[in-house]
């Protein structure tokens, strides 16, 4: 046994011995070779090193001040000796305002500075356009008192002009909340993150958003920059809305339901619809829900505005009745001339300038999100108000032997209407076929009312805004030809809006269940409250009144005095109806 | 007769409202629509409107 440990630690120290010999001979093999591989790593290093481009100058951090000596500033001298007669030496890198002028001017602030100016072009652009379309509440009244007869001017032009306030007061406090309280953010607004309120119910499997609950009366978070620019556009659109229910009723409607009646639309009718279409609601998400196109369509309101204002003029007009000596007792009608042509057709000029902000108004933007498209929308009005008025002049010459000038101004009118809703979406070819169709439309749907429905409207209301109002929204259907996009989706469903003709039946879809809601609903709603109205307040004036002429029983004054004296005179004078 | 015509506006209504959740059939769901708007049409029209004429003040 000792023997065989013995044994074992010689085997074991020279097992160790043998051990240490091939490690040492490894390492000193490994450095031999190690050495030119190592030299060379060295070269190359250092080949590297030189070969290699100075490192780039890091990208200056948002809150660091810039170098801004490079984009050469005018000098404030030179300004001050020469001043600027070319334009060149004003905006430029001075006009960049500095958040803090001792620290100079940062990349945040150059940044913050573009996304304020983009804000900025469109809170501009909208504005202005919200002004231009105030000013046809003065195209409306003009062209309304002068479809009428003199001895109403008074009482036509005064529904006109109070319908702006009624209208107004009825949408600050409740009406624009129901309407836009839930639609938002309205991102080319810079976000008017306040009106993101919807109240939506769950009908059939499905969300069905009905009004919107933020935004009364503008205050608490609403009280922001961006809701009181949406706020000035979408008014200015509900009171023209409003103003075509007072050229259908007009020569026989008390004062006092005129007011009653234009406060509930702003209020209820108009928001409601509004809010459907616009504002994030039911007819909105058509297609997001029942993959309807791109849902119900309408870009600057031949649905939202006119039909609105056209089908509410339907119900009032047929709760109220027609005129005295409008019709003979077998039913065939009598022409009750307007007073004023003259005022009339510059009336429907005014009209035709403030579509200009209708239209190209409701990109609600001018920078970004596809809102350049502002040119053709521009564009697209004009053509199919010209073309309305066309359609019909052509259709009055042939039919009737001579070019009708209320009729001609009428279909520039349903030109222009029906137009609103497609003009963002369609062609010059298309809205030049449009407003042509448009403008045969409203005479035909002028003879159709006034012959079969016997229906009175004194200034075409009904099938100017109505008839045409659903004709625009049907044509979204038809002639969107898929170019257009605003930001890449339009009502929540990416790409754009293609119509029937341009390969998609479903959108078509979208926009007749848009006609039958507003002929469904909200004939519905503004015949339900008219009929109330009617047996509380009454909406028809004495039949003496009537006569006499609503200026002295309804506004104790006459809108033409004189003129009132020559007829005493027993002086013959145009566009007073012999009774 | 008002009530009545009333009720036949809204039915004319519903009937594209409903028929868009019952099929995904885009014919279908058009035919539907349009027969929705000629019932609303009806209401409005034949319904509606009669009543009105029937008192109408050129009748008197």
């Amino acid at each position: 046994m000792k023997e065989t440990v013995a044994v074992r630690e010689r085997y074991m120290t020279s097992r160790v011995r043998t051990t240490s010999c091939c490690l040492w001979a490894a390492i000193c093999l490994t450095l031999l070779c190690a050495f030119p591989a190592l030299g060379q790593a060295q070269a190359a290093t250092s080949t590297t090193t030189q070969a290699a481009p100075p490192p780039a100058k890091a990208a200056p951090t948002m809150d660091e001040p810039l170098d801004v000596k490079a984009a050469q500033p005018p000098s404030t001298d030179d300004l001050t000796a020469k001043g600027d007669p070319g334009g060149t030496a004003t905006g430029t890198v001075s006009d960049v305002v500095a958040a803090d002028p001792k620290k100079g001017l940062t990349l945040a602030d150059v940044v913050n500075q573009a996304g304020q100016n983009r804000i900025a072009i469109n809170f501009v652009w909208t504005l202005v356009t919200g002004f231009l379309v105030m000013f046809m509440q003065a195209g409306f009244a003009i062209v309304e008192t002068g479809l009428c007869r003199a001895k109403n001017a008074n009482h036509t032009m005064m529904m006109n002009f109070m319908v702006y306030g009624f209208g107004l007061f009825a949408f600050w406090v409740c009406g624009f909340a129901i309407q836009m309280g839930g639609g938002g953010p309205y991102s080319t607004l810079g976000g008017a993150y306040s009106l993101t309120s919807e109240h939506v119910v769950n009908f059939l499997g499905k969300p069905w958003g009905l009004f919107g609950t933020h935004g009364f009366f503008l205050s608490g978070a609403s009280y922001d920059v961006g809701v009181m620019v949406l706020f000035l556009f979408q008014m200015v659109f509900m009171d023209t809305a409003l103003t075509i229910v007072t050229g259908s009723c007009a020569e026989r409607w008390k004062y006092v339901a005129f007011a009653v009646s234009s406060v509930f639309m702003g209020a209820i009718t108009y928001p409601l619809f509004a809010n459907w279409a616009w504002g994030g609601g039911w007819l909105s998400q058509l297609g997001v829900n029942f993959t309807l196109g791109h849902g119900y369509c309408d870009f600057a309101g031949s649905g939202v505005v006119h039909a609105v204002g056209g089908i509410t003029a339907l119900a009032l007009s047929m709760i109220i009745g027609p005129r005295i000596g409008k019709y003979n007792r077998n039913g065939t009608p009598n022409a009750m001339p307007g007073h004023d042509l003259l005022v009339v057709l510059t009336g429907c000029f005014i009209l035709a300038f403030g579509w200009f902000g209708f239209n190209p108004g409701s990109t609600l933007a001018a920078s970004g999100n596809g809102a350049l498209r502002i040119g053709s929308i521009a564009v697209n009005t004009m053509l199919a108000g010209c073309t309305g008025s066309f359609g019909a002049i052509l259709y009055m010459w042939i039919r009737y032997g001579k070019p009708d000038a209320s009729m001609t101004g009428n279909g520039l009118l349903a030109g222009l209407v029906a137009i609103t809703a497609p003009s963002g979406f369609v062609s010059t070819v298309g809205s030049a076929i449009i407003g042509l169709i448009a403008g045969v439309l409203v005479c035909v749907s002028v003879e159709y009312v006034e012959r079969v429905l016997k229906v009175d409207d004194p200034v075409g209301a009904i099938s100017v805004h109505g008839t045409n109002g659903l004709w625009g929204v049907i044509s979204v259907g038809l002639f969107a030809d898929g170019t257009s996009n605003y930001g890449g989706s339009w009502n929540g469903v990416s790409g754009s809006v293609r119509g029937l003709f341009y390969g998609d039946a479903s959108q078509l879809v979208a926009q007749l269940i848009g006609v039958g809601t507003l002929i469904g609903v909200i004939f519905t709603i503004s015949y339900v409250a008219g009929w109330i109205m009617d047996v509380i307040i009454g909406q028809r004036v004495s039949a003496a009144d009537e006569l006499e002429g609503l200026d002295i029983p309804e506004m104790g004054a006459l809108c033409y005095p004189e003129f009132a004296l020559q007829m005493q005179r027993g002086v013959p004078s145009g566009g007073v109806a012999a009774d | 007769m008002k009530i009545v015509g009333v009720l036949v506006v809204l039915a004319g209504w519903l009937i594209p409202v409903v028929g868009i959740t019952i099929t995904q059939s885009t014919s279908v769901r058009l035919g539907l629509t349009v027969l929705g708007i000629a019932v609303t049409l009806f209401g409005i029209f034949g319904v509606l409107n009669k009543v009105h004429l029937k008192s109408a003040i050129w009748k008197a």
